[in-house]
């Protein structure tokens, strides 16, 4: 079936198209005008802005630790209207349906769960296979497992490393690394409670620096498109932005992602001894191109912390709002589940609310910054429309800012801000980025012959209800939302990488397997045979 | 060959499917109940109770809910088998009955092996409230601290009582043990405490995890819970994700509502709120609790166990008969369990899928 959405304002960064067109859409993929066809279904798009597919690099919407959070507070997620025909569980509160609607319908086609423990790698998918219409991906966590620690203590060399890394993402199914405080889930099983970029993991001597260098190392050998996906350490510590400026050195000038930043650009100023250090955060970034990085941008609302930095949500319980949570001491990294409330009248809160917004705007290039909330972290996703207004509108920010404690405004850059959001700077943060930063090749992009991801919304003043509410979303050249309801569902892809190594790495993994945990290492395959008829994987392909 | 019965006697399978749908479209709140499935299995009769706008239950939801309890309302520390297993100098065994809930979890913590993660030591384990008999085991030295079932709870929060230094109404003598065991308990580099909710109520489980809460105030301590039978934490785990909410969840304003009383099986059942049942016991054939014998029931379980009222269709048992995702305890994880004597008995989310293709079309999808 030949569709034409004809007269939009196409928005296509990766071919520098910003102008008024027609698209066309066949056998799910974008194709060249037809030369004398007409179309079998024609969409009138004037008056709307054409964008290909959003891509959410790093959201929590799957695993475990998602459904610890899920079960810790049914009181957070009470359903309220039934579900349309066709769409079962479509209304259900946080559920993996939900996810899959609330991504489609404001126009985002492919999310990124990044935080997929090895042992909890089936289960994840498991998740991932309920997410309706939407393209999943995954990242895999290393760092705080016993077989990278010990072969960097025994000073193994970094081909083994590599196989190592390779074999691991290959048998987890997911399209890269993630590293969660390197060493400081380790660090906090052997009771410390703090763990700085250069502090010795107990039995095994070596440092965060040395963990997440040699993955970093591991990345580029093993060909994985995606940069070392780093959560660092001390995160949401005051003064932390000395770790943030150490780890960027760190890198050495390889590539690295950096994630959820705003949570790390805090300085030391003020009386309450916290200020923002946004701008020199993005300072730093503009100076070292190597670095990408997601904000992990603080919406003022009640939320959930999710994550597999243990040790820092261990910290976070006694602030826990309401006072409750999860501590999971993983066979790696584990994971924490702290609920909490971003208030607007909390000092601390707005400070974080004002240091993301510095970073959005004060990093130049936005193929080097992305769009998060690190859903749920600092906000659920449902946020981005309005993120996407603040960032478009510097009189929007200065409404918000005169309902912020008056301290906060002497703490932070932001008042001095005046840049405003194109839409094809937030097409370019939203879609041309994150395809290049996950090495996907057909999506994020509107030529001939990329997946048809395509998200309509219509041209408003309210920007925030512009993209809350996409006007059509086709996935793989289907209409799935139309006025921004979701009509039908469709089944989603999973995405992975597929790294060549030297397979000797698996008789030696099934040994140590054997011999620790007296289990078949295959107890935690990812076997197809399970997922079938959940979701089917796709490949991206990796660098070598 | 057909596998269904009707009222005792065999029916094709074409018209067992065809009954059962008939039955299930025709109730006005219909309950689908028992659930002891693999992941599949939940996940199909999960969406079959939305699509009924009925509600579902689990039947070793008690058990679930009283872990879960603690966790909605105080929160919990756990860990995997894997970690006690290597790292676990201190492990506190909490209850009686744990090798009945967990057969193998003496060999899966290698109790009576040497730690390996953050020095290698001998471990110390601590039995408060076994059965009588049950500390005795072979090749491992239990310090038990004895309490009969009644005595448990008391005997627990003397114990934290002591873990906090605070006053108990014990005799002299026996707050000095306790005071040894809880001094035990705070010199442990990472300790675990290891329970079963089927034995526990939910105040034990919460005082346990009060205490776990207070130890980690100076050092490392946490916990590896035993889950429910009939594939009870994976099904937990898959309504989570699809719904939201553990099993007790109906759906009968369109969208999945939580109440542990509302949706109880039994009192949906005994009070003719529901008016007919699908249940689903794949494991073992184990039978409704409810009282109430009128109600339309059509029951998937194992092959021979066919009731003699009612419709039956016989299932493969997962992991044995089938392939099947479950919960494992050994890994606290899901797992693929591999079929060990396939069947050509359908799986559990197949025969559901053939009720759910059986229904009339005026039924929404």
């Amino acid at each position: 079936m030949l569709t034409r959405l004809h007269g939009g304002h196409v928005v296509d960064p990766v071919n520098g198209v910003d102008q008024i067109g027609d698209l066309y859409l066949e056998d799910g993929r974008i194709v060249a005008p037809p030369e004398g066809r007409s179309p079998d279904a024609d969409y009138d798009v004037s008056g709307h802005v054409v964008m290909a597919g959003a891509i959410d690099i790093h959201s929590h919407i799957a695993g475990g630790n998602v459904n610890s959070a899920r079960l810790l507070l049914p009181e957070m997620h009470r359903s309220i209207r039934a579900r349309l025909d066709g769409t079962p569980l479509s209304t259900a509160k946080w559920s993996t349906f939900e996810t899959g609607r609330l991504y489609a319908q404001m126009g985002f086609t492919t999310v990124v769960e990044p935080a997929v423990a090895p042992h909890h790698a089936l289960h994840a998918h498991m998740e991932l296979g309920d997410v309706p219409i939407i393209d999943k991906g995954a990242l895999t966590v290393l760092g705080n497992d016993d077989f990278l620690l010990r072969a960097l203590r025994a000073g193994e060399s970094e081909t083994a490393i590599a196989d190592y890394v390779a074999q691991t993402v290959e048998a987890t199914g997911t399209l890269g690394l993630k590293c969660i405080n390197p060493g400081g889930a380790e660090a906090f099983k052997q009771n410390m409670r703090s763990f700085g970029l250069d502090e010795i993991v107990p039995f095994y001597g070596v440092t965060s620096r040395q963990i997440f260098q040699s993955l970093q190392r591991a990345t580029g050998r093993v060909g994985i498109p995606h940069p070392l996906h780093l959560h660092m350490n001390n995160l949401g510590v005051a003064g932390n932005i000395e770790t943030a400026l150490e780890t960027i050195d760190a890198a050495d000038g390889l590539p690295m992602h950096l994630a959820h930043v705003q949570f790390y650009a805090y300085g030391l100023e003020g009386k309450n001894a916290f200020s923002s250090a946004g701008a020199r955060l993005a300072a730093k970034i503009n100076a070292n191109k190597n670095i990408s990085v997601d904000v992990g941008q603080v919406m003022f609302g009640d939320t959930v912390t999710i994550s597999s930095d243990v040790l820092r949500q261990f910290n976070s319980l006694s602030g826990a709002i309401p006072k409750k949570g999860v501590i999971f001491d993983g066979d790696a990294n584990g994971g924490g589940v702290v609920p909490y409330a971003y208030r607007i009248s909390n000092y601390y809160n707005a400070i974080q609310w004002a240091a993301g917004l510095e970073l959005f705007l004060l990093i130049e290039d936005p193929m080097q910054v992305f769009f998060t909330t690190d859903h749920p972290n600092g906000g659920p996703f449902t946020t981005y429309p309005d993120l996407f207004a603040l960032l478009m509108s510097a009189e929007l920010r200065a409404q918000w800012m005169e309902r912020l404690p008056a301290d906060v405004l002497e703490m932070t850059t932001l008042p001095s801000i005046k840049r405003e959001y194109s839409l094809y700077e937030i097409a370019t943060m939203s879609r041309a980025g994150p395809a290049r930063l996950y090495g996907f090749e057909d999506r994020g992009r509107l030529d001939d012959g990329a997946i048809a991801d395509v998200a309509v919304y219509k041209q408003q003043t309210d920007k925030a209800g512009m993209f809350r509410n996409a006007a059509l979303v086709f996935k793989d050249g289907e209409l799935v939302v139309r006025d921004g309801a979701v009509t039908r569902y469709t089944k989603g892809k999973t995405l992975r990488i597929r790294p060549g190594y030297d397979r000797a790495i698996e008789k030696r993994l099934d040994a140590y397997y054997d011999e620790l945990y007296g289990l078949p290492r295959s107890a935690f395959d990812v076997p197809e045979a399970a997922l079938a008829g959940k979701s089917v994987f796709a490949e991206v392909a990796c660098r070598n | 060959m057909s596998n269904a019965t009707l009222d005792g006697k065999s029916i094709s399978s074409e018209d067992a499917y065809q009954l059962a749908a008939k039955i299930l479209q025709a109730a006005r709140f219909p309950l689908v109940a028992g659930l002891g499935a693999d992941v599949a299995g939940a996940q199909a009769a999960i969406l079959l109770a939305e699509r009924l706008r009925g509600a579902f239950d689990h039947l070793a939801s008690r058990d679930s809910l009283a872990d879960l309890e603690v966790v909605r309302s105080a929160g919990v520390f756990v860990t995997t088998p894997n970690e006690a297993r290597v790292r676990a100098d201190v492990v506190l065994l909490v209850g009686p009955g744990l090798p009945t809930y967990w057969p193998g979890i003496f060999d899966r913590l290698a109790l009576d092996k040497d730690t390996v993660h953050g020095g290698e030591t001998k471990r110390r384990v601590i039995w408060i409230g076994p059965k009588r008999g049950e500390a005795k085991v072979e090749g491992l030295e239990i310090e038990t601290i004895p309490a009969t079932e009644a005595e448990l709870p008391g005997m627990l929060a003397a114990l934290r009582a002591r873990v906090g230094g605070r006053p108990v109404a014990l005799s002299a003598a026996a707050a000095k043990k306790l005071d040894a065991h809880a001094q035990t308990l705070k010199a442990a580099r990472f300790g675990v405490a290891v329970w079963a909710a089927a034995g526990l109520d939910a105040l034990i489980v919460e005082m346990l995890q009060g205490m776990i809460g207070e130890l980690n105030a100076t050092t490392r301590f946490t916990g590896v819970p035993i889950g429910g039978r009939s594939g009870a934490t994976g099904v937990l785990q898959a309504s989570a994700w699809m719904t939201g909410f553990p099993p007790r969840t109906g759906f009968g304003r369109g969208y999945p509502e939580h109440d542990v009383w509302r949706f109880e099986a039994s009192r949906l059942v005994d009070s003719g709120e529901a008016d007919a049942a699908l249940w689903i016991s794949a494991y073992d054939g184990e039978t409704p609790p409810w009282e109430s014998a009128d109600i339309p029931l059509v029951t998937l379980g194992p092959a021979g166990a066919a009731t003699k009222r009612g419709l039956y269709i016989a299932v493969g048992k997962p992991g044995e008969s089938y392939d099947a995702v479950e919960f494992a305890q050994e890994t606290s994880s899901l797992v693929l369990r591999r079929a060990t004597a396939p069947t050509e008995l359908p799986t559990v989310a197949q025969a559901i899928e053939a009720i759910n293709a059986r229904f009339s079309e005026d039924l929404p999808c």
